[in-house]
């Protein structure tokens, strides 16, 4: 599941018109948020994306930054933002990732309800789940012909 | 006009790049939704072959991944098995081991199959795969192993189970393995050594693994059988005071070549197992020497072609393999009398080599709306290819061995079966929530029909968290050819007039999902098994006399205490009545452990080391109709591991202490046997060092 996240997500973020507006220093900044003890999980997916893409997502460039649950704070640079998997810093993202008007992916599709905007899940097929609540955030627009692969949830039904 | 073609002229020239602009937006878009779509598909066919969507498939079904397990500190195949709910594990006198699916005839061997990478790998002496249960987990990318007959598909009966080895010979883009190699050292001087590696080009994949293990394991046991009668003739004969107590050779010397050729559409798999273990209990139930052995080597080859074209996806194999039965040892302690005296005891040598031919045709078409068709055929020849009897001279009492090959033989050397087998299946995905599978199977052989099998299935997913399965589903197993062809022997007498076993199961399953790496998967069975094949001491002759209802529920839970750790637990319960037509009784189902407890508790000291716990418990066992013994005792085991992988070099190091409190296990044996049934190992320890390329 971690590799189709890993190879999925990037490609998600490009669908982003206002992706340009999100550039720290020219690049796009992923950064990718675990809890201590999956180190090793975060290093991993960083490195599958890096042999993946091998620098660039399409035009852009782009940098791995690997930041720790209780790290993160308004000063992390992030123009994306993926959530492995905790017990309680979810909020965290989901705050960290609406004032700065930049998409959150998560490993887990029940931190949708905490306010996550995307997660990709194995269900008989492959499903791309979505925080309908999120949608409108003004930072983030995305084309329309994404929002018809997508299977919608909210905080109140999943 | 010149105004307006320069005007017209200005204005292409402004707009044409921006459409241009635009069109190349729209077309970049396009793409990157077709590459997220396509790579979705990608994903979906590798989590369907994997079985990472396995909540969603329609049987009830437990999936272990081999570098998990190794963490845990687990060995091997049957060590995985035992973690499986609702599993446990007899034996018999030449310690040929076999997993019992929820209490389902522990006296025969074929109740469950074993596929190695698609290949059904038991074998045909006895239906049996003992000699893959040492298969070493290192070499083991992932287990599934499907509980009833739910898994039954191409032609394959799966009659109390099915389990699936996958070793890392399977290969997706993206999914690559990294090439291994692996040594261990354990109790009774267990030594493994062995590797796996992948070559690749563009059109051509070759993997091969080898391994290499041997112990030097005896266990006390006894008094044997003879203290019990075996080879007596009461009041004629008398040889119970030959009976001995002392070890049963027990160990295990065995080497495995494997390889897995893809090249654009054609496939080979092939595999030369060589087993050989000690004698264990005696194939006639006297203590044997330390050197006595049985082989059990095991070949195959399969050629594939698999061909999408359109809508239609063509699957074409044929294979061959080859199983043997091989065994020379001390049959009977010296003094022996049995009208003459066998001073020096009595040897014996006896080897069945048997030989399976098959080939099959599936195709399978998506044209039809929502609907998936599988049709085809397999077709199966099996035969005995090569048998040798021979004993200490009868006559004299001689200890040198003369061939009874063609006077006295212990199996019919022309035993031959042809198997043809017609299936038919369609998957319909009725709405985005809700499916079914649905289709029979329909096979003919030249002994005994089991005919029509239908099977129908539905899954049920209200939402994200919540899936529902009910299923129905008769399978059969066909005799073995030790109950067919046996000959000779007076503790068994074969029979080809048995019709094969049949079993109705009656399964639902609900599975709570909390997370994506946690989950709750409950079910509730009820199988019906008629003409069970069964024989006693007293009436040696296979026979289809005993019918079973089975029932039960099982439990399985796979979650975390905290971000740090993970925690399994399963706890299965199964009950019944067997009912012996000849001798018009009933019982509670013997030799079946109604309560089964496992899991296990890995907890991450940090990213590089782990700690685990796994503990076992087997609830007591009922004896057989007349054997007067106590219950087999209940027993629990734990067991302890500590991971170290070292990500710079890429290299691992366990240290496992098994059965740490050394807590007596013992598998049940018939009656008039081995009275204290047959002891297993009690605390052992194992190191592995492991190291990725």
């Amino acid at each position: 599941m971690l590799k189709a996240q890993a190879s999925i997500f990037p490609k998600i973020l490009l669908l982003d018109r206002k992706i340009d507006d999100k550039l720290i220093d020219g690049k796009i900044v992923y950064t990718i948020v675990y809890d201590k003890s999956d180190y090793s999980t975060a290093r991993h997916v960083g490195e599958f994306i890096d042999a993946s893409n091998k620098g660039h997502f399409d035009k852009y460039m782009y940098k791995i930054n690997l930041v720790e649950f209780s790290d993160l704070s308004s000063s992390t640079h992030a123009s994306v933002i993926y959530a492995l998997n905790s017990d309680r810093d979810i909020k965290k993202v989901a705050d960290f990732a609406r004032e700065k008007g930049i998409i959150a992916f998560s490993y887990d599709v029940k931190n949708l309800k905490a306010g996550l905007l995307f997660s990709l899940v194995l269900e008989k097929s492959t499903v791309l789940y979505m925080n309908k609540e999120n949608l409108y955030i003004q930072k983030i627009d995305f084309v329309d012909s994404l929002l018809r692969i997508v299977k919608f949830i909210d905080k109140d039904n999943s | 006009m010149n105004y307006n073609i320069l005007y017209n002229s200005k204005l292409i020239r402004i707009i044409l790049p921006l459409l241009t602009c635009l069109t190349g937006l729209i077309a970049q878009t396009d793409n990157l939704i077709e590459s997220i779509s396509g790579e979705m598909e990608h994903f979906n066919k590798v989590a369907t072959a994997t079985k990472q969507n396995e909540h969603y498939q329609p049987y009830i079904i437990s999936v272990f991944q081999g570098n998990e397990l190794e963490k845990l500190g687990i060995s091997n195949l049957k060590e995985a098995l035992l973690l499986v709910p609702g599993v446990d594990m007899a034996t018999d006198n030449s310690n040929i081991q076999t997993p019992i699916f929820r209490g389902s005839n522990p006296l025969a061997y074929g109740q469950s199959k074993l596929f190695i990478d698609g290949i059904s790998v038991n074998n045909l002496f006895l239906e049996a795969y003992s000699e893959y249960l040492s298969f070493p987990i290192e070499m083991i990318k992932r287990i599934e192993v499907v509980r009833g007959p739910g898994s039954k598909i191409d032609g394959f009966n799966a009659y109390a189970g099915s389990i699936n080895v996958i070793t890392y010979a399977e290969d997706f883009k993206g999914f690559e393995s990294d090439d291994k190699l692996v040594f261990k050292y354990g109790s009774y001087d267990y030594k493994m050594g062995g590797f796996f590696k992948t070559y690749k080009t563009d059109d051509l994949k070759i993997f091969v693994d080898f391994f290499y293990q041997e112990d030097d394991k005896k266990l006390p046991s006894g008094p044997d059988g003879l203290s019990q009668g075996a080879l007596s003739l009461l009041p004629v004969f008398d040889n119970r005071a030959l009976s001995q107590t002392g070890d049963a050779p027990l160990w295990l010397k065995e080497y495995s070549l494997g390889t897995n050729v893809e090249y654009k559409d054609f496939s080979l798999k092939a595999r030369m197992l060589e087993h050989t273990q000690g004698s264990a209990y005696g194939i006639n139930l006297a203590l044997p020497q330390e050197s006595d052995r049985v082989k059990l080597p095991s070949y195959y080859l399969d050629l594939g072609y698999a061909k999408k074209i359109g809508d239609y996806e063509v699957n074409i194999n044929a294979g061959i393999k080859y199983d043997a039965f091989d065994s020379y040892s001390k049959l009977a302690p010296d003094g022996l009398n049995f009208g003459v005296i066998f001073q020096d005891g009595i040897y014996g040598e006896h080897f069945a080599a048997q030989q399976t031919l098959y080939q099959s045709s599936y195709l399978k078409y998506s044209a039809i709306d929502k609907h998936l068709i599988t049709a085809g055929y397999r077709l199966i020849k099996e035969e005995t290819i090569d048998m040798t009897s021979k004993l200490s001279n009868r006559a004299t009492g001689d200890v040198e061995l003369v061939d009874y090959t063609d006077t006295l033989p212990f199996f019919d050397k022309d035993a031959k079966r042809n198997t043809f087998i017609f299936s038919l299946q369609d998957e319909y995905q009725f709405r985005d929530n809700i499916s079914f599978i649905y289709g029979f199977n329909y096979e003919q052989t030249s002994y005994k029909d089991s005919g029509f099998e239908p099977r129908v299935s539905m899954v049920y997913q209200r939402d994200a968290e919540n899936i529902f399965k009910t299923m129905y589903s008769r399978s059969h197993r066909n005799a073995s050819w030790q109950e067919m062809f046996t000959m000779n022997n007076r503790a068994r007498v074969g029979s080809t007039d048995l019709n094969p076993e049949i079993v109705d199961a009656f399964e639902v399953a609900y599975i709570k999902k909390f997370s994506a790496d946690t989950y709750l998967q409950t079910n509730i069975f009820y199988l019906l098994n008629k003409d069970q094949i069964y024989n006693s001491s007293v009436n040696p002759e296979y026979r289809n006399a005993v019918d079973t209802d089975i029932y039960g529920f099982e439990l399985e839970y796979k979650g975390n205490i905290s971000s740090v750790d993970e925690l399994y637990l399963n706890y299965s319960y199964v009950d019944g009545k067997s009912y012996t037509q000849d001798e018009d009784r009933s019982e509670s189902i013997p030799n079946v452990a109604h309560h089964l407890a496992k899991g296990y508790y890995l907890y991450n000291l940090n990213s590089d080391l782990s700690l685990s716990t796994v503990v076992k418990y087997v609830g007591a066992k009922d004896r057989v109709f007349g054997d007067t013994r106590e219950k087999v005792k209940a027993y629990s085991t734990v067991d302890s591991s500590l991971y170290y992988k070292d990500s710079k070099y890429n290299y691992c190091a366990t240290l496992s202490i098994k059965n740490i409190f050394n807590t007596n296990v013992t598998y049940p044996s018939p009656p008039n046997t081995y009275i204290q049934d047959y002891a297993q190992e009690g605390r052992t320890f194992l190191v592995t060092l492991k190291k990725e390329f």
